[in-house]
């Protein structure tokens, strides 16, 4: 009786492809000793299938041959159980049903890593791997995750966030504002997509209305911040929950451009094997050229900040150190990072089978923890409660 | 061949599965045993016997002399009365009839023999088997408890087979998972109380499920294993009791302990057990279990009758320093109960909202094994912080202007009273009182022990107040022969008067024991 990890990736997301990558990789480093893996592939119009198809990468190039195969399916608790049950039964015989034992999101991006995904989880009662709904939501809006920094007293940049309406209604105001309060150069980003998308780093007046209207079309808030101009990168990832946790190495992408595209994160590394590497083929430093002290300094503000936002599983934080005053900014937080940042785990001393035991653990460790806290009441209040006087008769029997 | 006599048979035949129920639910109770359920037949059911006979009589009666359609009429009538009681009982009844599959089995037998002692007759009405066949329908018919005896008879060996797939496959599903952990609780006392303690603490690092309730014969293991066991479990604490010797063996060779711990050997189902050696021997057999399998057995060294009869290669747990595990300076006061495990090398403070001492010892205990285990010493200060005590069982609550209230309103036993009156005298530094009507229904010892909880009433509160004039009367002789001051003695008619009584008292430095049988719905 082994325990049948879902994972559950894919989704209505832009980074659905990166998603494939990360899930795969994942899923083929399962200690299979321990674990059953069963694959939920979520399709862009959020249908879920299951297959033996889905472990191989090569596979999704085709998608509609590769669904062919599979099997639609859907997620539903079953008394004390959650069952993977098919949608279409065989021509003669029943499909039989998957008991999942713990549900494993490798999602990134709205709809799916923000606590969508987290939410299903939830309502179907199950354990899940990493963040849970609130964090998750934290961790995507990057202006709701700077003010929740902010308020513990860790180091974020300031920035303004302008709503699309409100910019496009009156673009001199808002550049106006701007200028005064931030200053060039500067960043605009969408509040909440990950992976760089529609990030601009703007140098002059000029550029930043290409830059605005670029992000917009991602989302309807954009959030301005100052451009370090001496910037330096520094990522790390954490693992634990709210008890414990511990960060691993840092590491510095080296980005093309001076700040990491889109095309940088997941396609730079395509050249050699078929973009299906992901973040770990990253062009990057590992660990980072860090002082002792700095490198610390990192590790420790990157644990505050898991805790802050009471993050659980494995996290990347995404740091900027200001070459001039040497001052480290908590940017941005990854609450399913990229090929779950098991590269950074692995210089850290940990291999990635040991690194999703242990994300399964903390699954089981959450729901437990939850189980103790809460609980349900038995009895129905409603039972002894007459609705008029056709309920009171029946109460009295 | 009589056709009124097939009626006969058959009205007969739906009588009796109706009266069925009533000793179908006997039997159910009493796990099945027929030695129980005749023990409760001979405390309950003398006078119904004798008119089960007397109508037995009457319609055999009418049968020998072939007044057939008297015999029908009659039988019609309990059909229907028989009918309507079933009914009753069963709606009355605290735990009714479970229509388990075993009861279905047993109700389906029923009629299968029913059925082929009609057809007997029908087939040779006028031979010796067809007369046989009706005799023994008709005393089957009206004599219900010889009718269960007959079908757990003849369904035994069906459920034997039954019963031995399920053990089977409970012990296919444990040796397919070798890195389960298994503990073993037993003991005369306190054994469920430390289970659901220890899965509590365990839960802190280790997915655990424990068996329900307290649930503690081998069926109920076999079933906790087949339905709650989940492959994420890595640790299954299995409660296990007895009440004949062997019973303990038998659940360990079910599910094999790799760690055990033994609460307490007391003088309990001694009727089965005849001597305290045996309870002894039978709780120890969790101990060759465990010892068999290479792990260690946790016992409270505070149990004399353990204590007197151990040998070496355990590891005790208890309040006194020259146990392995020794909790020291318990108290109590407003946040509950505060007292030291020595762990390592260090002291480790623990606080509980659970009073007495046989719940500290439990927590010890408990906590002994987690630690041994590998539960982190913060992870178990938490949790046994977070530790709730049961309903109305020395439940402490805040009560009226600000006062704190134990409620122990559901202790009936002797014993158990005396240690809660003790609690309460040790809530240093508070006003201390104690609301109770005393004890009932002890029989000959009842004014006895009602005037002992007057004694430690008198030694441990600073106002009694007792409920019933007469019925507290031994507590007062109590108190007087105490030579307590009569002006801190109160004695009210009702319990809304004690009510009344102690509002004059209550503030937020005083301390209120509610003991034993007081009203449901007290607090409102």
């Amino acid at each position: 009786m082994k325990v049948n990890v879902a994972f559950v990736y894919g989704c209505r997301s832009v980074e659905h492809e990166v998603s494939i990558i990360s899930a795969v990789q994942a899923m083929r480093s399962v200690n299979r000793q321990k674990y059953d893996v069963t694959p939920v592939y979520v399709t862009k119009n959020g249908e879920m299938f299951t297959g033996e198809d889905l472990f191989k990468i090569e596979n999704y190039r085709n998608l509609p041959e590769l669904l062919k195969k599979c099997r639609k399916v859907y997620l539903t608790r079953e008394d004390d159980k959650v069952l993977l049950k098919s949608k279409e039964n065989k021509l003669f015989g029943k499909n039989k049903d998957i008991t999942i034992d713990v549900a494993f999101p490798v999602v990134h991006g709205t709809n799916c890593e923000d606590g969508t995904i987290q939410g299903l989880f939830e309502f179907l009662n199950i354990p899940y791997v990493g963040c849970d709904i609130i964090s998750s939501a934290v961790g995507m809006d990057k202006a709701v995750f700077k003010d929740v920094l902010k308020n513990v007293g860790l180091p974020v940049l300031d920035c303004i966030c302008i709503y699309a309406k409100e910019y496009v209604a009156d673009k001199q105001l808002a550049t106006k504002n701007i200028k005064k309060k931030i200053g060039f150069p500067l960043i605009v980003k969408p509040v909440n997509l990950g992976s760089s998308v529609g990030i601009t780093k703007v140098n002059t007046e000029d550029e930043l209305d290409n830059a605005m209207m670029l992000a917009f079309s991602f989302t309807n808030r954009v959030l301005v911040e100052h451009a370090i101009t001496n910037l330096r990168e520094i990522n790390c990832s954490v693992v634990g929950d709210s008890d414990e946790c511990e960060a691993s190495v840092c590491e510095e992408p080296i980005g093309s451009d001076e700040i990491l595209t889109y095309e940088d994160k997941y396609l730079g590394g395509g050249k050699q094997e078929g973009g299906s590497k992901g973040m770990a083929s990253l062009g990057r430093k590992i660990p980072a050229e860090l002082t002792k002290t700095q490198e610390k300094e990192i590790r420790d503000l990157a644990c505050k900040v898991f805790k802050a936002i009471g993050a659980n599983g494995v996290v990347r934080i995404d740091f900027m150190i200001d070459g001039d005053t040497n001052t480290v900014y908590a940017n941005e937080i990854n609450t399913i990072p990229g090929s779950l940042a098991f590269y950074l785990w692995e210089a850290t001393g940990v291999n990635y089978p040991a690194l999703l035991d242990r994300l399964i653990d903390l699954a089981f460790k959450r729901a437990r923890v939850r189980d103790n806290i809460t609980y349900t009441i038995d009895t129905n209040i409603l039972s002894g409660v007459s609705f008029g006087s056709k309920g009171s008769k029946g109460a009295k029997m | 061949m009589n056709i009124y006599l097939i009626a006969l048979l058959i009205i007969s035949s739906l009588c009796a599965i109706f009266s069925l129920t009533l000793h179908l639910q006997m039997l159910q109770q009493n796990s099945y045993y027929p030695s129980r359920y005749f023990g409760w037949l001979k405390g309950n059911y003398n006078k119904a016997l004798l008119k089960d006979a007397i109508l037995y009589l009457i319609i055999s009666a009418l049968v020998l002399l072939k007044f057939y359609r008297i015999g029908c009429l009659v039988a019609l009538i309990f059909l229907l009365k028989n009918l309507k009681k079933s009914r009753k009982t069963q709606k009355k009844s605290i735990k009714p009839l479970v229509f388990t599959d075993r009861v279905k089995r047993i109700y389906l037998t029923a009629s299968l023999l029913f059925l082929v002692l009609i057809v007997l007759y029908i087939l040779s009405p006028a031979t010796i088997i067809g007369r046989f066949a009706i005799t023994v329908c008709l005393i089957l018919c009206y004599v219900p408890p010889l009718l269960t005896f007959t079908l757990w008879g003849i369904t035994l060996p069906i459920e034997k087979r039954i019963s031995k797939y399920y053990v089977d496959d409970a012990k296919k599903i444990l040796a397919s998972r070798p890195d389960l952990k298994i503990i073993g609780i037993t003991g005369s006392y306190g054994k469920t109380t430390t289970k659901f303690i220890l899965t509590r603490l365990l839960s802190e690092k280790f997915n655990v499920v424990c068996t329900p309730h307290s649930y503690n014969t081998p069926m109920g293991v076999v079933r906790t294993v087949r339905t709650m066991l989940k492959p994420q479990t890595q640790i299954f604490v299995c409660e296990m009791g007895a009440k004949n010797i062997g019973d303990i063996k038998e659940i360990c060779d079910i599910a094999s302990p790799d760690f055990g711990l033994i609460t307490s050997v007391g003088p309990q189902h001694l009727e089965t057990f005849k001597s305290l050696d045996n309870v002894f021997a039978t709780k120890f057999e969790l101990a060759d279990a465990v010892k068999a399998n290479g792990g260690a057995v946790f016992v409270n060294g505070d149990s004399k009758e353990i204590a007197e009869r151990i040998g070496e290669g355990f590891i005790t747990y208890g309040t006194d320093k020259k146990f392995d595990f020794c909790g020291e300076k318990l108290s109590y006061g407003r946040n509950g109960s505060e007292f030291t495990v020595k762990l390592g090398s260090k002291k480790i403070k623990f606080t509980t909202k659970l009073l007495g001492l046989h719940s500290i010892i439990d927590i010890i205990g408990a906590v002994s094994l987690a630690y041994t285990l590998g539960v982190g010493v913060s992870d178990l200060q938490y949790a046994v912080a977070s530790l709730k005590p049961a309903e109305h069982r020395l439940e402490m609550k805040p009560f009226t202007n600000g006062s704190l209230l134990i409620d122990d309103a559901y202790n009936s036993n002797p014993e158990g009273c005396l240690e809660a009156v003790k609690v309460l005298g040790s809530f240093d530094g508070m006003k201390k009182v104690i609301v109770t009507p005393g004890l009932v229904e002890l029989g000959d010892k009842e004014y006895e022990c009602n005037y002992a909880l007057g004694k430690e009433a008198a030694k441990n509160c600073d106002i009694i107040i007792l409920v019933g004039k007469n019925r507290s009367k031994p507590m007062q002789d109590a108190v007087q022969d105490s030579g307590y001051s009569q002006e801190n003695l109160y004695v009210a008619a009702s319990f809304k008067e004690a009510m009344e009584i102690y509002s004059q008292f209550a503030d937020n430095n005083s301390v209120v024991l509610f003991e034993n049988d007081l009203p449901d719905n007290y607090l409102y």
